[in-house]
Protein backbone atom coordinates (compact mmCIF):
# COMPACT_ATOMS: atom_id res chain seq x y z
CA UNK A 1 0.00 0.00 0.00
CA UNK A 2 1.62 3.20 -1.20
CA UNK A 3 1.24 6.15 1.15
CA UNK A 4 1.68 9.49 -0.53
CA UNK A 5 2.32 12.52 1.64
CA UNK A 6 0.66 15.81 0.66
CA UNK A 7 2.57 18.84 1.94
CA UNK A 8 1.27 22.40 2.45
CA UNK A 9 0.05 23.93 -0.79
CA UNK A 10 0.49 20.72 -2.77
CA UNK A 11 -1.79 18.41 -4.78
CA UNK A 12 -1.22 14.65 -5.16
CA UNK A 13 -3.20 11.83 -6.78
CA UNK A 14 -3.28 8.06 -6.26
CA UNK A 15 -5.01 5.00 -7.70
CA UNK A 16 -6.30 1.63 -6.48
CA UNK A 17 -5.00 0.83 -3.00
CA UNK A 18 -3.13 4.14 -2.81
CA UNK A 19 -3.40 6.19 0.36
CA UNK A 20 -3.07 9.98 0.49
CA UNK A 21 -2.07 11.56 3.80
CA UNK A 22 -1.72 15.12 4.97
CA UNK A 23 -0.42 15.96 8.42
CA UNK A 24 -0.59 19.14 10.41
CA UNK A 25 -3.74 20.75 9.07
CA UNK A 26 -4.25 23.84 11.21
CA UNK A 27 -6.16 26.64 9.56
CA UNK A 28 -5.40 24.87 6.26
CA UNK A 29 -8.09 22.67 4.71
CA UNK A 30 -7.42 19.21 3.29
CA UNK A 31 -9.61 18.44 0.28
CA UNK A 32 -10.11 14.90 -1.00
CA UNK A 33 -11.80 14.32 -4.36
CA UNK A 34 -12.31 10.77 -5.62
CA UNK A 35 -14.10 8.54 -8.12
CA UNK A 36 -14.96 5.41 -6.15
CA UNK A 37 -15.79 3.15 -9.09
CA UNK A 38 -12.62 3.95 -10.97
CA UNK A 39 -10.67 3.88 -7.69
CA UNK A 40 -8.81 7.10 -8.25
CA UNK A 41 -8.51 10.08 -5.96
CA UNK A 42 -6.56 13.21 -5.17
CA UNK A 43 -5.85 15.46 -2.23
CA UNK A 44 -5.01 19.14 -1.86
CA UNK A 45 -3.66 20.92 1.23
CA UNK A 46 -5.18 24.41 0.87
CA UNK A 47 -3.37 27.22 2.69
CA UNK A 48 -5.49 30.33 2.05
CA UNK A 49 -8.87 31.15 0.51
CA UNK A 50 -7.76 33.17 -2.49
CA UNK A 51 -4.73 34.29 -4.41
CA UNK A 52 -4.25 38.04 -4.75
CA UNK A 53 -2.47 40.28 -7.25
CA UNK A 54 -1.74 37.31 -9.50
CA UNK A 55 0.46 35.72 -6.87
CA UNK A 56 0.51 31.99 -6.34
CA UNK A 57 0.02 30.99 -9.96
CA UNK A 58 3.11 28.80 -9.71
CA UNK A 59 1.60 26.91 -6.76
CA UNK A 60 -2.12 26.47 -7.50
CA UNK A 61 -2.54 24.09 -4.55
CA UNK A 62 -2.01 26.92 -2.07
CA UNK A 63 -5.30 28.74 -2.63
CA UNK A 64 -8.87 27.41 -2.62
CA UNK A 65 -9.82 29.29 -5.79
CA UNK A 66 -6.98 27.73 -7.79
CA UNK A 67 -6.59 24.44 -5.90
CA UNK A 68 -10.08 23.03 -6.49
CA UNK A 69 -10.01 23.33 -10.31
CA UNK A 70 -6.42 22.02 -10.34
CA UNK A 71 -7.37 19.06 -8.13
CA UNK A 72 -10.40 18.24 -10.33
CA UNK A 73 -8.13 18.35 -13.38
CA UNK A 74 -5.44 16.19 -11.74
CA UNK A 75 -7.93 13.45 -10.75
CA UNK A 76 -9.41 13.51 -14.27
CA UNK A 77 -5.90 13.15 -15.73
CA UNK A 78 -5.43 10.13 -13.49
CA UNK A 79 -8.54 8.51 -15.00
CA UNK A 80 -11.39 9.83 -12.86
CA UNK A 81 -14.75 10.88 -14.29
CA UNK A 82 -15.90 14.33 -13.37
CA UNK A 83 -19.53 13.24 -13.08
CA UNK A 84 -18.59 10.62 -10.47
CA UNK A 85 -16.52 12.90 -8.27
CA UNK A 86 -17.25 13.20 -4.58
CA UNK A 87 -15.42 15.31 -2.00
CA UNK A 88 -14.59 15.21 1.69
CA UNK A 89 -12.85 17.98 3.59
CA UNK A 90 -11.10 18.41 6.94
CA UNK A 91 -9.28 21.24 8.76
CA UNK A 92 -9.96 24.94 9.01
CA UNK A 93 -9.24 25.10 12.74
CA UNK A 94 -8.40 28.23 14.70
CA UNK A 95 -5.36 27.34 16.81
CA UNK A 96 -5.00 30.80 18.33
CA UNK A 97 -8.58 31.74 19.28
CA UNK A 98 -7.29 34.50 21.57
CA UNK A 99 -5.71 36.29 18.62
CA UNK A 100 -8.31 35.83 15.92
CA UNK A 101 -11.99 36.52 16.33
CA UNK A 102 -14.15 33.57 15.30
CA UNK A 103 -15.87 35.57 12.56
CA UNK A 104 -12.69 36.51 10.70
CA UNK A 105 -10.44 33.57 11.36
CA UNK A 106 -8.43 32.15 8.49
CA UNK A 107 -9.61 28.59 9.08
CA UNK A 108 -13.29 29.43 8.70
CA UNK A 109 -12.56 31.55 5.62
CA UNK A 110 -10.69 28.61 4.10
CA UNK A 111 -13.58 26.22 4.77
CA UNK A 112 -16.07 28.63 3.22
CA UNK A 113 -13.90 29.19 0.15
CA UNK A 114 -13.29 25.46 -0.35
CA UNK A 115 -17.03 24.73 -0.14
CA UNK A 116 -17.81 27.54 -2.56
CA UNK A 117 -15.30 26.29 -5.13
CA UNK A 118 -16.42 22.66 -4.79
CA UNK A 119 -19.92 23.87 -5.58
CA UNK A 120 -18.72 25.99 -8.51
CA UNK A 121 -16.98 22.90 -9.87
CA UNK A 122 -20.06 20.70 -9.28
CA UNK A 123 -18.36 18.32 -6.87
CA UNK A 124 -20.76 17.15 -4.14
CA UNK A 125 -19.46 17.32 -0.56
CA UNK A 126 -19.97 13.94 1.15
CA UNK A 127 -18.28 14.54 4.47
CA UNK A 128 -16.52 17.10 6.58
CA UNK A 129 -14.67 17.51 9.86
CA UNK A 130 -13.90 21.21 10.14
CA UNK A 131 -13.21 24.23 12.41
CA UNK A 132 -12.68 23.85 16.16
CA UNK A 133 -9.31 24.60 17.80
CA UNK A 134 -7.23 21.49 17.06
CA UNK A 135 -4.87 20.47 14.29
CA UNK A 136 -5.70 17.40 12.20
CA UNK A 137 -4.17 14.57 10.23
CA UNK A 138 -6.25 13.48 7.22
CA UNK A 139 -5.99 10.19 5.32
CA UNK A 140 -7.84 9.24 2.10
CA UNK A 141 -8.12 5.55 1.22
CA UNK A 142 -8.60 5.93 -2.52
CA UNK A 143 -10.05 2.43 -3.06
CA UNK A 144 -13.25 3.13 -1.13
CA UNK A 145 -13.28 6.90 -0.64
CA UNK A 146 -12.95 6.58 3.12
CA UNK A 147 -11.40 9.55 4.88
CA UNK A 148 -10.03 9.23 8.40
CA UNK A 149 -9.34 12.35 10.48
CA UNK A 150 -7.37 12.46 13.71
CA UNK A 151 -6.48 15.19 16.20
CA UNK A 152 -3.94 14.90 19.02
CA UNK A 153 -5.31 12.95 21.96
CA UNK A 154 -8.48 11.99 20.05
CA UNK A 155 -9.65 8.77 18.46
CA UNK A 156 -9.57 8.66 14.63
CA UNK A 157 -12.89 9.70 13.08
CA UNK A 158 -14.18 8.35 9.80
CA UNK A 159 -16.00 10.77 7.51
CA UNK B 1 9.17 38.25 -8.91
CA UNK B 2 9.66 37.98 -5.23
CA UNK B 3 11.75 40.45 -3.23
CA UNK B 4 13.07 37.87 -0.81
CA UNK B 5 14.73 35.95 -3.63
CA UNK B 6 16.89 38.93 -4.40
CA UNK B 7 18.58 39.43 -1.05
CA UNK B 8 22.24 40.28 -1.39
CA UNK B 9 24.89 38.49 0.69
CA UNK B 10 25.23 41.68 2.72
CA UNK B 11 21.49 41.73 3.43
CA UNK B 12 21.54 38.08 4.42
CA UNK B 13 24.37 38.88 6.85
CA UNK B 14 22.29 41.68 8.32
CA UNK B 15 19.33 39.36 8.86
CA UNK B 16 21.59 36.83 10.55
CA UNK B 17 22.94 39.65 12.72
CA UNK B 18 19.38 40.60 13.71
CA UNK B 19 18.81 36.97 14.64
CA UNK B 20 21.99 36.92 16.66
CA UNK B 21 21.18 40.03 18.65
CA UNK B 22 17.55 39.11 19.17
CA UNK B 23 18.02 35.45 20.01
CA UNK B 24 21.03 36.23 22.21
CA UNK B 25 18.87 38.43 24.40
CA UNK B 26 15.97 35.95 24.24
CA UNK B 27 18.05 32.97 25.36
CA UNK B 28 19.66 34.89 28.19
CA UNK B 29 16.17 35.89 29.40
CA UNK B 30 15.11 32.24 29.21
CA UNK B 31 18.27 31.13 30.99
CA UNK B 32 17.54 33.58 33.80
CA UNK B 33 13.98 32.26 34.16
CA UNK B 34 15.47 28.78 34.50
CA UNK B 35 17.70 29.74 37.43
CA UNK B 36 20.73 30.41 35.24
CA UNK B 37 20.55 27.08 33.48
CA UNK B 38 23.07 27.22 30.65
CA UNK B 39 21.59 27.48 27.17
CA UNK B 40 23.57 27.05 23.97
CA UNK B 41 22.48 29.09 20.96
CA UNK B 42 23.20 27.93 17.42
CA UNK B 43 24.20 30.55 14.83
CA UNK B 44 20.99 31.90 13.27
CA UNK B 45 19.99 30.60 9.88
CA UNK B 46 18.29 32.73 7.25
CA UNK B 47 16.12 30.36 5.26
CA UNK B 48 14.39 31.35 2.03
CA UNK B 49 12.04 28.50 1.27
CA UNK B 50 8.87 27.61 -0.55
CA UNK B 51 5.82 27.02 1.63
CA UNK B 52 6.10 23.19 1.71
CA UNK B 53 9.84 23.38 2.29
CA UNK B 54 9.36 25.42 5.46
CA UNK B 55 8.09 22.33 7.30
CA UNK B 56 11.72 21.12 7.38
CA UNK B 57 12.49 24.08 9.69
CA UNK B 58 10.21 22.77 12.41
CA UNK B 59 11.43 19.17 12.43
CA UNK B 60 8.56 17.69 10.41
CA UNK B 61 4.85 18.47 10.57
CA UNK B 62 3.66 15.65 12.83
CA UNK B 63 5.81 16.19 15.93
CA UNK B 64 3.88 17.62 18.86
CA UNK B 65 5.14 21.02 19.93
CA UNK B 66 4.15 23.96 22.08
CA UNK B 67 4.05 27.10 19.94
CA UNK B 68 3.80 30.68 21.14
CA UNK B 69 2.93 33.19 18.46
CA UNK B 70 3.21 36.98 18.53
CA UNK B 71 2.44 39.40 15.70
CA UNK B 72 4.77 42.36 15.32
CA UNK B 73 3.70 45.88 14.37
CA UNK B 74 5.02 49.42 14.75
CA UNK B 75 7.83 50.73 12.53
CA UNK B 76 8.30 47.22 11.17
CA UNK B 77 5.89 44.37 10.64
CA UNK B 78 6.46 40.69 11.05
CA UNK B 79 5.64 37.52 12.94
CA UNK B 80 7.43 35.67 15.70
CA UNK B 81 7.14 32.12 16.90
CA UNK B 82 8.73 30.26 19.79
CA UNK B 83 8.45 26.52 19.17
CA UNK B 84 9.46 23.85 21.65
CA UNK B 85 8.98 20.08 21.39
CA UNK B 86 6.48 18.54 23.80
CA UNK B 87 9.17 16.99 26.00
CA UNK B 88 11.06 20.27 26.31
CA UNK B 89 7.85 22.13 27.08
CA UNK B 90 7.07 19.72 29.94
CA UNK B 91 10.62 20.05 31.26
CA UNK B 92 10.33 23.81 31.07
CA UNK B 93 7.00 23.97 32.90
CA UNK B 94 8.29 21.48 35.47
CA UNK B 95 11.39 23.46 36.23
CA UNK B 96 9.49 26.77 36.39
CA UNK B 97 6.95 25.34 38.83
CA UNK B 98 9.44 23.16 40.68
CA UNK B 99 7.44 20.02 39.94
CA UNK B 100 8.60 16.64 38.77
CA UNK B 101 5.79 15.87 36.37
CA UNK B 102 4.45 18.85 34.49
CA UNK B 103 1.08 18.88 32.77
CA UNK B 104 -0.40 21.13 30.14
CA UNK B 105 -3.23 22.13 32.42
CA UNK B 106 -4.35 25.72 32.92
CA UNK B 107 -1.31 26.47 35.07
CA UNK B 108 1.12 24.74 32.74
CA UNK B 109 -0.27 26.54 29.72
CA UNK B 110 -0.14 29.93 31.36
CA UNK B 111 3.50 29.32 32.32
CA UNK B 112 4.34 28.38 28.73
CA UNK B 113 2.53 31.39 27.35
CA UNK B 114 4.32 33.74 29.71
CA UNK B 115 7.75 32.20 29.05
CA UNK B 116 7.13 32.48 25.30
CA UNK B 117 6.00 36.06 25.75
CA UNK B 118 9.18 36.99 27.63
CA UNK B 119 11.45 35.15 25.18
CA UNK B 120 9.88 36.81 22.14
CA UNK B 121 9.65 40.31 23.63
CA UNK B 122 13.31 40.05 24.74
CA UNK B 123 14.21 39.23 21.15
CA UNK B 124 12.22 42.18 19.86
CA UNK B 125 13.57 44.58 22.51
CA UNK B 126 17.15 43.81 21.50
CA UNK B 127 16.36 44.47 17.84
CA UNK B 128 14.52 47.64 18.76
CA UNK B 129 17.48 48.91 20.77
CA UNK B 130 19.93 48.09 18.02
CA UNK B 131 17.93 49.78 15.27
CA UNK B 132 16.04 52.48 17.15
CA UNK B 133 12.86 51.22 15.51
CA UNK B 134 9.62 51.07 17.45
CA UNK B 135 8.54 47.43 17.56
CA UNK B 136 5.23 46.47 19.17
CA UNK B 137 4.40 42.88 20.06
CA UNK B 138 0.80 41.64 20.10
CA UNK B 139 -0.55 39.57 22.97
CA UNK B 140 0.82 36.02 22.83
CA UNK B 141 -1.15 33.04 21.55
CA UNK B 142 -0.35 29.50 22.66
CA UNK B 143 -1.13 26.20 20.96
CA UNK B 144 0.03 22.69 21.79
CA UNK B 145 -0.49 20.65 18.65
CA UNK B 146 1.15 19.14 15.58
CA UNK B 147 4.06 21.32 14.53
CA UNK B 148 2.72 21.58 10.99
CA UNK B 149 -0.69 22.76 12.19
CA UNK B 150 0.83 25.49 14.35
CA UNK B 151 3.37 26.59 11.78
CA UNK B 152 0.93 26.70 8.85
CA UNK B 153 -1.63 28.58 10.96
CA UNK B 154 0.99 31.22 11.76
CA UNK B 155 2.00 31.58 8.11
CA UNK B 156 -1.62 31.67 6.97
CA UNK B 157 -2.47 34.29 9.60
CA UNK B 158 0.49 36.26 8.25
CA UNK B 159 -1.23 36.07 4.82
CA UNK B 160 1.97 35.08 3.09
CA UNK B 161 1.14 34.93 -0.60
CA UNK B 162 4.65 34.93 -2.05
CA UNK B 163 6.21 31.78 -3.48
CA UNK B 164 9.16 32.09 -1.12
CA UNK B 165 9.16 32.82 2.59
CA UNK B 166 12.11 34.28 4.50
CA UNK B 167 12.54 32.94 8.03
CA UNK B 168 15.28 33.86 10.50
CA UNK B 169 15.56 30.79 12.69
CA UNK B 170 17.68 30.37 15.80
CA UNK B 171 17.94 27.07 17.66
CA UNK B 172 18.89 26.76 21.29
CA UNK B 173 19.33 23.88 23.72
CA UNK B 174 20.24 23.37 27.36
CA UNK B 175 23.46 21.50 28.13
CA UNK B 176 21.84 18.08 28.41
CA UNK B 177 19.34 18.93 25.63
CA UNK B 178 16.41 18.48 28.06
CA UNK B 179 15.15 21.84 26.89
CA UNK B 180 15.51 22.76 23.22
CA UNK B 181 13.60 24.81 20.74
CA UNK B 182 13.45 27.29 17.89
CA UNK B 183 12.87 31.02 17.77
CA UNK B 184 11.58 32.19 14.40
CA UNK B 185 11.24 35.68 12.98
CA UNK B 186 9.33 36.13 9.75
CA UNK B 187 9.90 39.73 8.65
CA UNK B 188 6.98 41.38 6.87
CA UNK B 189 7.32 43.26 3.61
CA UNK B 190 7.64 46.68 5.24
CA UNK B 191 9.99 45.26 7.84
CA UNK B 192 12.71 44.27 5.39
CA UNK B 193 13.15 47.66 3.82
CA UNK B 194 13.34 49.54 7.11
CA UNK B 195 15.81 47.13 8.68
CA UNK B 196 18.14 47.35 5.71
CA UNK B 197 17.90 51.12 5.44
CA UNK B 198 18.81 51.65 9.07
CA UNK B 199 21.42 48.92 9.36
CA UNK B 200 23.17 49.65 6.09
CA UNK B 201 23.08 53.36 6.82
CA UNK B 202 24.96 52.81 10.07
CA UNK B 203 28.72 52.85 10.08
CA UNK B 204 29.47 49.33 11.15
CA UNK B 205 33.26 49.65 11.04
Amino acid sequence: MAEIFVNMGQIEVARADGVLVTVGLGSCVGVAIYDRERMVGGMAHVFLAASKDGKGITQPGKFADTAIPALVEAVMQAGGRRSAFQAKIAGGANLFPKLQAASLNVGRQNVMAVKEHLQLNNVPLRGEDVEGNSGRKMTLYVKDGIVVVQSIGDKPREI
Amino acid sequence: MDDSQQLTPQQLDLLRELGNIGAGNATSALSMMLQDRKLEMVVPEVAILSLPETTTLIGGPEAIVAGIYIAVSGDVDGHMAFLIPEGSAKELVGSMLGEESAKFDEMGCSVLEEVGNIVITSYLNAISEMTGLMIMPSVPGLAIDMAGAIWSSILAGAEILDDFITVIKTDFASEGKQIAGHIMLIPGKAGFGKFFKILLGTDRG
